[in-house]
């Protein structure tokens, strides 16, 4: 007898023994509900301080307590090579002020039973009503007057330091490490990590300049919350902020991150995991208040977030019991938000539940979600959203979000309206837009050993430290000994021998692309001597003409001419030549092999190459085949500095060298380039005319 | 202004919360049904959403020895179903009616516990009084949520750094009272269950008269003690008495010094006291030393071993507040560079320090104004009105005690926190832990 049979006897015989002979037929469904309750939005006010301070009130005084919040909305700043400092400057607001030292500061908040924080986006304070002016005192106090003393500076460097051994440990911390960093890229401020170093590059004139520069009444936005007037929230405000002087905060624009091309594995071992920590991830554009901030968020809560019956959940932790649970997230953000999924899940079964958990994206991708499924989430979202609003927090929150993200004033309002007007149809589409099974980074921390191996049938693994670099893997050690210049010299082998190339005059190429359906041809002419001509045509007209005689160059586009010259026009000088790598022992250019890695599944030397002219890039040469398989560029332009990453495939042998016939492009453009080429020709004998840069 | 008005103004001004905590008094009705099922009622129209909790007086302490883990295994499977409820839809009936719902086992009770729209009140009671009534567990369920907790234990345990100290505490500190396994159990236990154990745990334990029903937030009175006898009222009770153990740990008798090497960068020691039950009314003086120790960043240990000696990262003391005289701990992690013995004594000087002098006047008001600030953070939600008052309840057998519990508090004096500092905080009574990395290991 199993179980099931057992207990269905047990209850029978209680039902016969002990229950009463009456009716129980309505226990056998579920009672219907009764009309629902309206849901009644908390009422804020909002003014302006003279010092463009917009301050929020939500009145309820339900409990005897007040909840004083400061957003100061700092923009988002990279922070270099002293990553860590922002919220240095914020712990420090509250560690010393003009008027108080820690310790008086401590002890205050401590005696009312109250609690007050500071961060580098503002302030945090609690207490019971009747502490409410001493407590807006030293928060404004804490914030408007920090001394930044030395001593406490000094203890807080050591605390963060300490902190951050702590977190070495801690799976979940390595793991949200390495997934910022290859979201966002390590130089994004998003993508930013603290090391060891960054932090004892910080000095304490770094914490005043964050907190100067930054720190302004106008960025800010101050919520009263709780047992308190309109009027006397107002007074405060003026009284403890009115004298807050404005000024300018400085913002500072990003190249915006993009998901991979391709899914890849990230792993970081952790040995003697016994779990493995998943994530996958990668950036999103999605804005507060855009129209698919809605619906994202309803595709998010049937994928996996948060509720036990989500299809994350369903599958991995109520069907196969691979984890005590997993979620996703798609998050939006003014500068750039993200999609992540993930648990834990023991190492057996961590290449299961990766290929599971992918299987929900696509599923959502193909297949329209069942209105049932659907409705059943957003009765959760409009449930959710009751249960919110028993907290006044609440209302600040969407008061706030509506002040900082310019929404419309009725956004909350009109919130579960929009959530009830969203169709499979809308579902599906945003699944098409957000959910990338293809383009994502797995992100593993655990036990390698175990896991890595039954990772590859998923995606290529690459390994990985702690602080999200890359690492060589087991088999793409570099053999002792081996320079850059011998993996050049491989290269040159690989494509015909330094003779055969030394031997081309001049060469002609052809290339050609669609970019969002038109067509896009590419010419490109270069002569041994260190010439180049290139053209670009869009569905037949030239768009685009480059040439360089070797000293001047002439771009000209979009009608626009421009002549170069001097330094201006070094930078074409590499792009000149036909094959740059045969000068590279000559001339000079620096070299360095940092390393293998994968490159779409191939191993690869890595080199770093800086050319006489300063400009940096990174190329990767096959293992095996000895060709250039990636070359990396930062180039500088208008927008700030843009990553251009070559991909070059499909080599192919024209008069006795190789030849990459696909090179795709990322970067350049706003989508991806795939170029294919359609024409080569060596030793036409070009005519030097054709390069000719004449002057204005 | 004469000296005696002088006196009541202080007075008042010092000892006025007591008046305060009055007037926001939380209200609630009682009643017990014919089968011995606590009901609790605590009506709040203010947001239109009610809490529901049902608290079984069972926990990890009334689990066989060899079947450790089981009240916590059991919180797992009454999710999955019911004669009127299929597999899986146990979650998905809330979720259409937009609620939420959750569940957690200490090592006294299990409680499961729902927050709806108030129109869904009804919902709720079906659901929970389809799991008193007659819940059913299919082998399915049983195999995958095996599997589901063994990863709980490896997520919130093995996993994770400094996972285990509670309860690598709790072996040492007890040999005879259940109290020495967590609540978590033994996989292997887990692995041998046979349905017995499940059909005789359920019998045991999942009656009404093992249980308090508490409902919280807006609904009608009259309806809701309806619907409360039609889904509860027939559910019979259980005849003859419960399992409680009656096991009395006899006193440790000397200190227990252990080291446990882990997967950490950070030494720790965890200090773990012997203490009386909760329902003891020195309890509430060994939560008022707690504070006084490591509560906010003026505390005592936090200021004197993370601020001014720089000793510590964090520090930790919090008592489990267990039904059967329990443990007290302080867990502290050592600053980068500071030695596990270093941080040691220096947490023994403040112990002392509270053992050998009174606490001032000053540091006494200031715990006695923390825990009138925590009364509301405590009851701001519906649940945790309900979680609360389930508690007392249970525990206590006093749900006013949410009302009351301040006087309490009040009652305990300068003198008694260093009677009872002097009674339980000391070595002698204490297991203490090294939490050391790994590589370190002999």
């Amino acid at each position: 007898m199993n179980f099931k049979s057992l207990l269905y006897l047990v209850v029978a015989l209680l039902a016969t023994t002990a229950l009463q002979a009456q009716d129980e037929d309505f226990r056998k469904k579920a009672p219907e509900g009764g009309p629902p309750p309206r849901i009644e939005f908390g009422e804020y006010q909002q003014f302006k301080l003279d010092n463009g301070l917009e301050v929020i009130v939500v009145e309820n005084h339900k409990l005897p307590k007040v909840t004083f919040q400061l957003l100061v909305d700092v923009p988002p700043k990279a922070e270099g090579d002293k990553v860590g400092m922002a919220g240095m400057a914020g712990e420090m607001l509250s560690r010393g002020t003009e008027n108080r030292a820690k310790n008086e500061i401590d002890e205050a908040v401590d005696f009312m039973g109250a609690s007050l924080s500071t961060s580098s986006g503002g302030a945090y304070a609690t207490a019971l009503s009747k502490h409410k002016e001493t407590l807006i005192e030293l928060m404004a106090d804490a914030v408007l007057n920090p001394s930044f003393p030395e001593e406490e500076f000094e203890k807080l460097l050591q605390q963060q330091l300490s902190a951050l051994a702590l977190q070495a440990s801690d799976p979940s911390y390595i793991s949200s490490t390495v997934s910022d960093v290859l979201t966002y890229g390590e130089d994004h401020p998003y993508g930013e990590i603290e090391t060891k170093e960054s932090l004892e590059n910080i000095k304490l004139e770094d914490l005043k300049e964050y907190y100067n520069k930054n720190f302004k009444p106008n960025v800010s936005y101050l919520a009263f919350i709780g047992d308190i007037e309109v009027d006397e929230a107002r007074s405060l405000a003026e009284k403890y902020f009115g004298d807050w002087e404005k000024g300018n905060v400085a913002r500072e624009f990003y190249p915006r991150p993009k998901a991979p091309e391709a899914a890849q594995v990230a792993l970081v071992n952790k040995d003697g995991a016994t779990q493995s920590i998943l994530n996958i991830t990668y950036p999103v554009n999605l804005k507060p208040g855009s129209d698919d901030a809605i619906v994202a968020n309803v595709l998010n809560t049937i994928l996996g977030g948060g509720l036990l019956s989500s299809r994350l959940n369903q599958n991995i932790r109520e069907d196969k019991g691979y984890s005590y649970g997993v979620r996703s997230t798609l998050q939006y953000d003014k500068v750039i938000g993200y999609f992540a999924a993930g648990g834990n899940v023991r190492n057996e079964v961590t290449d299961s539940a990766v290929v599971e958990m992918l299987g929900e994206l696509k599923r959502l991708r193909t297949e329209p979600v069942p209105e049932k499924e659907l409705n059943s989430v957003k009765s959760f979202i409009f449930g959710s959203f009751a249960r919110s609003t028993e907290r006044p927090e609440t209302v600040a929150r969407f008061a706030l979000n509506i002040a900082r993200y310019k929404l419309p004033k009725d956004y909350y309002a009109t919130y579960l309206e929009q959530v009830e007007a969203v169709t499979p149809e809308r579902i599906q589409e945003a699944a098409q837009k957000y959910l990338l099974p293809d383009q994502a980074y797995i992100v593993v921390v655990g036990n390698a050993g175990e896991v890595a191996e039954p990772l590859e049938r998923v995606a290529p693994v690459m390994m990985y430290d702690k602080q999200g670099r890359p690492l060589d893997k087991a088999g793409l050690t570099v053999p002792e000994g081996l320079t850059a210049m011998d993996v050049i010299e491989n290269y040159i082998e690989a494509i015909g021998g330094r003779e055969k190339l030394e031997s081309v005059e001049d060469m002609s190429m052809t290339m050609g692309a669609t970019i969002q359906g038109m067509a896009l041809t590419m010419k490109m002419k270069q002569k041994a001597t260190g010439k180049m001509a290139m053209t670009v045509e869009m569905n037949g007209s030239v768009v685009n003409e480059t040439r360089y005689d070797g000293e001047k160059a002439m771009v000209s586009a979009m009608g626009q001419k421009q002549v170069l010259e001097g330094e201006d026009a070094d930078a074409f000088k590499s792009q000149a030549m036909i094959h740059p790598e045969l000068s590279y022992d000559k001339k000079d250019y620096e070299l360095k092999l940092t390393g293998a890695e994968k490159v779409n599944g191939e191993p690869a030397y890595k080199i770093e190459i800086t050319s006489p002219d300063g400009s940096k890039s990174t190329e990767y040469f096959g293992i095996e085949s000895g060709l250039k398989l990636k070359a990396v560029t930062v180039q500088d332009g208008p927008q700030g500095s843009v990553t251009v990453t070559n991909s070059f495939s499909d080599y192919q042998e024209v008069e006795g060298m190789m030849v990459p016939f696909q090179t795709e492009t990322e970067g350049m453009a706003p989508v991806p380039l795939t170029m294919k080429v359609e024409e080569v020709q060596i030793n036409t004998g070009l005519e030097d005319a054709i390069f000719v840069v004449e002057k204005e | 202004m004469t000296l005696r008005k002088l006196f009541f103004l202080l007075s008042g001004v010092l000892l006025g919360t007591g008046l305060l905590a009055q007037d926001r008094a939380v209200e609630f009705e009682q009643l017990t049904l014919d089968n011995g099922l606590d009901v609790i009622l605590h009506q709040d129209k203010t947001t239109p959403i009610v809490a529901i909790a049902v608290m079984y007086h069972v926990g990890s302490k009334n689990e066989n020895p060899d079947r450790t883990g089981f009240a916590h295994f059991f919180e797992h499977l009454l999710f999955e179903g019911s004669e009127n409820i299929e597999r899986g839809q146990f979650d998905k009936y809330i979720q259409d009616a937009g609620g939420t719902l959750n569940a957690y086992t200490t090592s006294d009770v299990t409680c499961y516990f729902e927050i709806l729209p108030s129109n869904q009140l009804e919902l709720g009671m079906w659901l929970e009084s389809e799991r008193m009534l007659h819940a059913k567990v299919e082998d399915k369920g049983i195999e995958t949520q095996r599997e589901v907790v063994k990863e709980e234990m490896r997520q919130r345990y093995d996993n994770r750094p400094y996972g285990t100290f509670r309860m690598e505490a709790l072996k040492r500190a007890f040999k005879k009272h259940p109290y020495q396994w967590p609540t978590i159990g033994s996989m292997d236990h887990l692995n041998a269950a046979t349905e017995s154990d499940y059909v005789n745990f359920y019998k045991d334990f999942y009656v009404p008269n093992n249980a308090v029903l508490v409902i919280a937030g807006d609904f009608e009175t009259k309806q809701a003690k309806k619907w409360v006898n039609q889904y509860f009222g027939t559910i019979p009770a259980k005849k003859g008495s419960f399992y409680r153990p009656e096991i009395k740990e006899p006193a440790l008798n000397g200190e227990v010094r252990d080291t446990v090497y882990d997967q950490i960068q950070l030494p720790a020691v965890i200090h773990a006291y012997r203490i009386p039950s909760i329902t003891e009314d020195d309890a509430y003086a060994i939560q008022m030393l707690n504070r006084l120790l490591s509560q906010g960043e003026s505390s005592r240990m936090r200021r004197a071993l993370v601020d001014e000696q720089e000793k510590a990262l964090a520090v930790y003391n919090f008592a489990d507040g267990t039904e059967d005289p329990g443990l007290s701990m302080t867990f502290a992690i050592a600053s980068a560079g500071t030695d596990a013995k270093d941080l040691e004594a220096a947490m023994d000087a403040e112990t002392a320090k509270v053992r050998e002098e009174l606490i001032s006047e000053q540091e006494y008001q200031k715990l006695q104004n923390q825990i009138e600030a925590s009364f509301f953070t405590d009851n701001a939600s519906m649940f945790g009105i309900a979680n609360s008052l389930a508690t007392y309840h249970t525990i206590y057998d006093d749900a006013n005690l949410i009302n009351t519990e301040l006087e309490k508090y009040k009652a305990v004096t300068r003198e008694d926190l260093q009677r009872v500092a002097q009674q339980y905080l000391v070595p002698d009574n204490r297991v203490a832990l090294y939490y050391l990395p790994k590589p370190a290991q002999p």
